[in-house]
């Protein structure tokens, strides 16, 4: 029998390490830059570690955004609801607008493949 | 159909999902994972307040748009000028061209901290000899976590970057 406790546990140090002071994985971050558009051929090592933090930091504003909302609500669980609330009331966030409308009225999984899968 | 090529040797022996995993559309391939997306969210928040899953579900999909988002501002500008990389000065061009120019002064005080902690370590590795000398340098991610915390606040305090690189060339020589 394989013991997963081992295997996760050096898997979570090494993961620990490597990500050092960032917060969010940099090869996962990677990944979905990749995704965003067929034109994105390189990117350089920084760019991960620029994203890390920015994401960081759009998270947070988000969040503090939709916790205003929940607030308003007189609540103190911060739902989808809340936010879809915020992402309409911040003209920062207009990007995000389809998003939150189709999460919102369609409760069924429709993932449409947005982007190619080209098999190398 | 049911054997997918990359579905890893460990993996569960049910694959009688309705979605079966395919390369490229994995959940981890799109989203950043959820356990560090809810951790900065309560960061955000009063330690009363709590988050539902489908708060943090949508916000890992806003997080997955917003780096598309950026990304794309930032390949269109490298295509027009004809570069083939795309490098962090890029993205923060995108950034604030797209509205976020507030993210801009924080992310340069953390990305120059990063390039002199690299600095750093690498200066240190060439002249270093033991494993000592590694230990210190793996010291110092844990305490660089904290100050990027509070970097996410206040403006890097250069002074304490400075006491900290001594501290990593006193550990380096005993």
């Amino acid at each position: 029998m394989r013991q997963p406790g081992t295997y996760s546990g050096i898997l979570t140090a090494n993961m620990a390490g490597r990500m050092g002071p960032h917060s969010l994985p940099l090869a996962r971050i990677k990944k979905i830059m990749k995704k965003s558009s067929d034109d994105v051929k390189m990117i350089s090592g920084e760019a991960p570690i620029v994203f890390s933090k920015a994401c960081e930091l759009f998270i947070e504003e988000l969040t503090r955004r939709s916790w205003m909302m929940t607030m308003q609500g007189k609540r103190r669980t911060l739902h989808k609801d809340d936010v879809a609330s915020a992402v309409v009331a911040t003209d920062l966030f207009d990007f995000l607008v389809n998003l939150v409308d189709e999460s919102s009225t369609t409760t069924t999984t429709t993932t449409t493949n947005d982007t190619e899968i080209t098999e190398k | 159909m049911a054997e997918a090529p990359t579905s890893p040797a460990g993996g569960s022996h049910d694959s009688g999902g309705e979605q079966s995993p395919r390369s490229g559309v994995r959940e981890q391939d799109r989203y950043l994972p959820i356990a560090n997306i809810s951790r900065i969210m309560k960061k955000a928040l009063p330690p009363n307040g709590k988050i539902a899953k489908d708060a943090k579900d949508t916000v890992q999909e806003c997080v997955s748009e917003f780096i598309s988002f950026i990304t794309s501002e930032a390949s269109d500008k490298c295509q027009k000028e004809k570069r083939k990389t795309i490098n962090g000065d890029d993205l923060l061009w995108a950034m604030a061209t797209l509205g976020f120019e507030d993210y801009i002064e924080p992310l340069k005080a953390y990305l120059l901290r990063y390039r002199e902690l690299e600095g750093d370590t690498k200066g240190s590795a060439r002249a270093g000899d033991g494993p000592a000398r590694r230990d210190a340098v793996g010291t110092l991610p844990g305490q660089n976590a904290q100050l990027a915390h509070q970097g996410s606040m206040t403006y890097v305090n250069p002074q304490a970057q400075g006491q900290h690189m001594i501290v990593h060339s006193m550990q380096g020589n005993q």
